[in-house]
Order: structure tokens, then sequence, then C-alpha cells
């Protein structure tokens, strides 16, 4: 399909966003080295959705908004963005610091929600399990922190780490991560109370050898969540939609499609 | 020139990990051994004073081998007893890794009653594996620092209880009781890596600017922007504002001078600072403009530096009194440093106090110029 990359101010706040397919609309929330990736995961969602994946500020081609400065800001700038698209309401699917965002979306305003599916969220406290200090990993340990099989880094892997742009825009997008993510660490202690709030059908998307946030985080995701469905999948770590896109995508699609827009 | 004693209380040892910050585990600490070093450090900090230097140094590190000083004001409250005369130079307090500033306020202030007014208190924003070490936000950093500095000088100068209302830190009352002798305040240094934001600060305020660890040709160059920050500023910098800690190594000739420094030194920059650049570039530190110059012109990591690299570009005097006189030469009449803050860099603690009375002797007396001058007048507040 044919992605078109647009500039666009959201209350504001300038961004870059890309589109592609048609159909009801789906927003994309991605997560860390995410941003502006498009994957045969969202080449196969275009095929039934129109989606849309937005680049968070401070990421990839968005530059940094100072206002945003908790994980509830760029929830509320990602509703501003539904408003801006004009879109009433939307499937939301969002990968790991992009389900987190997501599901603060869903505590917030779950009636403009479809549907939501997280894929392998962080963004709340479980106990026993201390998420890994990401920013403290050289990339070796990150890469097999993040993924089961290491080889399928590389469609994440930095475009350019040579040149002082290059790594100008890595630095800027941890330093984005950093301001609302540090401390307390990939998680807000106000989120997990507040998911008994959620009315949107929701799917939880989940890699059995995630060591992000292991499945006995998911187990609580799907316990808090009312009616929330939970789906594993056998090849992979963090990024189940980037390791096993066909099958998680068939996955998403069925969940999503028998979902109607119009509720 | 003004000699300052420093020390960074390092906890020697060699180990194959890949950090001595942060990671590297503390079951590698001996308190028994600790003990030992500690007071060793501190009867040379008390030596120092006896020897004539004008002021002792202390520092604050966290969880590493490197400096073994997690609360300066400690070190710096054993002193103020055991000294009478000698300025005890606090280089410095971590503002942003304070939860509560206002303690340092108080303590400072209560270290300045105490010694009887002979605290100088520095700030500093702390080193990039302090945010890992401490959990404080790295992207907050420079602001923190910025609402700290000013809290605690307002509680130190404005007549408390007064309400204290900013981003970070909050306060209804602050009414800090002591309050410090020295008026209005303790003198503030800001020991830094040569920012330029952090040059104008400092230039604007008085306070004077102390290079660690740097290569001489940077030091000059931030001399520079820091002299004429100080003329945009309307006035005109003393030599006591600009001051440098370097490690001297004195011995009887240069030979055993080299020998002791070069083991020494390749300690420090390859064992003690060692730390992946992870560690040294905690996310939003740097802004991002900084972050651009500093890769523009990065400096090399301290494990790629070489001996000969160190000796040559000026991180570190050594040789026989004649050489380090000359060498020594080049701060005082060149760079017209008003202080040089030392260690001096012994094999041993017995080593330590030899090198201490060579130094006193053969060295310290050829730059006595300003023995009347007081460094403290007029400059840091």
């Amino acid at each position: 399909v044919d992605v078109t990359q647009r500039d666009i101010v959201v209350r504001g706040t300038p961004i870059q966003s890309f589109s592609a397919g048609g159909g009801p609309p789906l927003l994309f929330l991605h997560g860390a080295g995410g941003a502006g990736r498009w994957l045969p995961f969202h080449e196969r969602l275009a095929a039934r959705f129109s989606v849309y994946l937005p680049t968070h500020p401070g990421h990839g081609g968005s530059p940094p908004a100072e206002w945003i400065e908790h994980i509830s800001d760029l929830a509320f700038h990602y509703l501003d963005f539904l408003d801006g698209q004009g879109l009433e309401r939307v499937h939301l699917v969002g990968s790991s610091f992009g389900g987190w965002i997501a599901a603060e979306m869903a505590t917030m305003a779950s009636h403009r929600l479809a549907s939501l599916v997280l894929i392998g969220p962080v963004g709340i406290k479980v106990e026993g399990w201390v998420y890994p200090f990401l920013f403290a990993l050289e990339l070796p340990e990150l890469v097999s922190t993040v993924f089961h099989d290491p080889m399928q880094a590389m469609a994440l892997a930095p475009r350019d780490m040579s040149s002082v742009d290059g790594l100008a825009e890595l630095y800027r997008e941890r330093a984005a991560l950093a301001r609302v993510s540090w401390n307390p660490y990939l998680y807000n202690p106000l989120l997990r109370r507040r998911l008994g709030r959620i009315t949107a059908p929701t799917l939880l998307c989940w890699g059995e050898h995630d060591r992000v946030a292991p499945l006995a985080c998911a187990q609580v995701w799907a316990k808090e969540i009312p009616g929330a469905t939970l789906t594993t999948f056998g090849a992979s770590g963090h990024l189940p939609h980037v390791e096993e896109p066909d099958a998680v995508a068939d996955t998403v699609i069925g969940f999503c499609a028998s979902r109607p827009l119009t509720a | 020139v003004k000699f300052y004693y420093f020390h960074l209380m390092p906890y020697r040892m060699e180990h194959d990990e890949p950090s001595s910050w942060v990671t590297l585990s503390n079951r590698n600490y001996d308190p028994a051994l600790g003990h030992v070093l500690y007071n060793q450090y501190l009867d040379q900090f008390e030596h120092a004073e006896r020897l004539g230097w004008d002021g002792l140094c202390v520092n604050e590190h966290h969880q590493n081998c490197y400096g073994t000083m997690p609360s300066p004001n400690i070190m710096a409250a054993t002193l103020a007893r055991r000294t009478t005369r000698a300025r005890l130079a606090v280089l410095g307090n971590g503002l942003p890794l304070r939860e509560n500033p206002l303690r340092i306020a108080e303590e400072i202030a209560m270290l300045d009653v105490v010694s009887g007014g002979r605290i100088i208190s520095g700030f500093v924003r702390g080193i990039g594996p302090e945010y890992f070490s401490t959990a404080v936000n790295p992207t907050h950093s420079r602001d923190r620092f910025l609402e700290a500095a000013d809290l605690i000088v307002r509680a130190w100068t404005e007549d408390g209880p007064f309400a204290f209302d900013g981003r970070f830190y909050r306060y209804p009352f602050v009414n800090p009781w002591p309050r410090p002798l020295q008026r209005p305040h303790p003198p503030i240094w800001c020991p830094s890596q040569g920012s330029t934001e952090t040059v104008d600060w400092a230039a604007q305020r008085r306070y004077p600017y102390l290079m660690v660890f740097t290569p001489i040709k940077r030091i000059a160059q931030i001399y520079g922007e820091y002299r004429e920050a100080c003329e945009r500023h309307g006035y005109k910098a003393s030599r006591y504002q600009l001051t440098v800690n370097l490690p001297i190594v004195v011995a009887e000739n240069d030979d055993k001078a080299r020998r002791i420094a070069r083991e020494n030194a390749l300690w420090v920059y390859h064992v003690g600072l060692r730390a992946p650049l992870t560690f040294w570039q905690p996310p939003g530190y740097l802004t991002e403009a900084s972050f651009r110059r500093a890769l523009a012109n990065r400096p090399k990591l301290p494990t790629e530096l070489t001996f000969e690299e160190l000796e040559d570009s000026g991180y570190i005097i050594c040789g026989s009194p004649a050489t380090v006189r000359d060498r020594l030469r080049i701060f005082a009449d060149e760079l017209q440093a008003g202080v040089v803050c030392s260690g001096l860099a012994a094999p041993s603690h017995e080593a330590a106090l030899d090198m201490m009375e060579l130094f006193a002797r053969e060295v310290m007396p050829h730059f006595r110029e300003d023995a009347g001058v007081d460094e403290t007048a007029g400059v840091g507040r």
C-alpha cells in the first residue's frame, strides 16, 4: 500500500504522522525505537483498516515537546490527535511504551475506542517484577532483552549511528522517553487502579519470551481490565508484532474487525 | 597562588568489570579496610593544614570505587573539628540529586557555624552515572540544579520564614536554623565541565569556576569564555574565580615521579573512571545543542587515554620539585589561575605524607606572592 507521510500540528504540537490503507480508522502507538517504522505488521492491518501511525514528540521526525512531562500528557496528546483528525471512534493498538499510552487513553476516554489492543504494554506496577532498566543497557544486551530472535532486531535498528544528526536523534528520543518514564521507571502508579474503568473490548497480545514485561504481567493486565482477552505468541519476545507479524496481525484483525466502529 | 588539598578518597582495587560505577558490586568493599583508608585520608587532610595548605577539598560521588564520599558534608564535619585555619571546600554537593535540597542549606550552615566561617560551598549537578545510582531523572538535572541553587541562596540570605513554590521543590516554610556565619553566605564555587550555559551562570554570580581533570588547552579556552562572560556582566574576573583541579606527583627526580604518576594515573583513568558511554551520557542530561557540541569535539573516554596523553595534555603534573614548579607556572602565570586544588598521588599513606612535605617545602613557597590576600573576598557571592 502507499504510505502517506505528513507533518501535522496537534493542538499546537507539531508531529510527523504516517497513514495508509482504507476502512475503519485504526491508531497505532509505537514503542521505543518504533518511530516512523512502517512494518510488515502495519502493512497487513492496512488491508482492512485506515492505519494511522503518528510519531511521538521527540521521537524520529517529531520535534520534542517541552510541555510533555508525564505519560498522561501523551495520552491527552493522542486524544487531541483524534479530535484533530476528526476521528470520533477508532480501534486503538499500542506496543510496549505505546501500549502504556493507549491504556492511559482508555482509562480516560474508553467511549472513543471501538476496541483496544495492547501488545506487551508496560505502564503498571506488578508485584514481584521490576522492569529491566533499558537505559543502562548496551546495544547487545538491549537486543537480547527485547527480542526472542536477535536477528529480528534488524527491523528496528537505528538507521544512522555515525553522523551527528543520527546520534542526536537517538539522544533526543531517549530523552523524550526518560522525561516520562525514568522514575517511576516505566509505570504510572495511578494507572493500575484505573484499568477497571476501561469499557472497550480489550485484547492483550503477549510474547511468551517477553523479558521486559513477562507473562506474569500479562496475567495482571488480564485481571484488571474487565473482560480482556489474552493471546500469547510462542516465538516472540517483547515485540510479537515485529517477530511474528502475520500471526499477530491475524489475531488483531480478527478481534477488531468483529467490533463495529459505531457503538 | 592558593593551594587547596583535594582528596577523592578512592577505594583502590583492581577488577575486570565493565564499570567501576553503578554496577560494580559493593561486595568488593571491605569495611575494615575502609576504616583504615578513611582515617588515613583524613590524617592527610589534617597534615595538609599543618604544612600550609590554604584549603581542604571534599566532594560527592555515589556507588563506585573511584571516590567513596557519598556525603562530603560528613567529611567536612570531621575536618571542621580537627582543623582550625584551612578553608573547607565542599566541591560540591550534587544539588539535583537531593529530594530535599533545603538539607544542603542546613548542613552547610551548620558546617559554617561550627568551623567559624571556613566553608566554601560547591554546587554541582553530579556526573552521568549518579543519575543511574540515585534514580533522579536526568532530563530534570539542569532545571533542578538552578531551582535548588536559588532556594539555597535565598534560604541563606532572606529572613525566614518564607514560602518557596518551585517546579520541583515546594516549601510552605523556609526558615533554616542555623544561618551561616559568613555574610551574606559562604562562597559558592561551581566545579563544572565547561558547558556554555554553566559558564555564564557562574560568571554572572561571581561564582569561581573550577575545571576538574581537564586538558590544559580546554582549561585555557573555558577560562577565556568565563572572563568574557564576566565582562559581559560588567566586571573583571578576579584570579581567584579561576581555579583548577589536577593531581600532582612530586618526587626527588622526574623519573621517580613519572613512575609513581603512571601507576596512579592509570588506575584513576583506566579503573576508577571506567564506565560505559551509556553511564556517562544519561538521556537529557545535556541539552541537544550541548550534546551536538560534545559529539563534534568528543573528548576521549578516560579508559582511552594513555599516560603520555595525560601528561602531555596537562591532566596531571609530575616531576621533580623544579619540574613541578615549571609546570605550575603555566597555571599560575599563563592561565592566571588563583587556586590550585590538587591531591598528591602517592603509592601509600606514608608516601603521601612524605610527598606532601616535599611539596610544601620545595614547591609551595615559590608561589606565595599573594600570602596576605584573602581569596574569598568579593568572590563566590
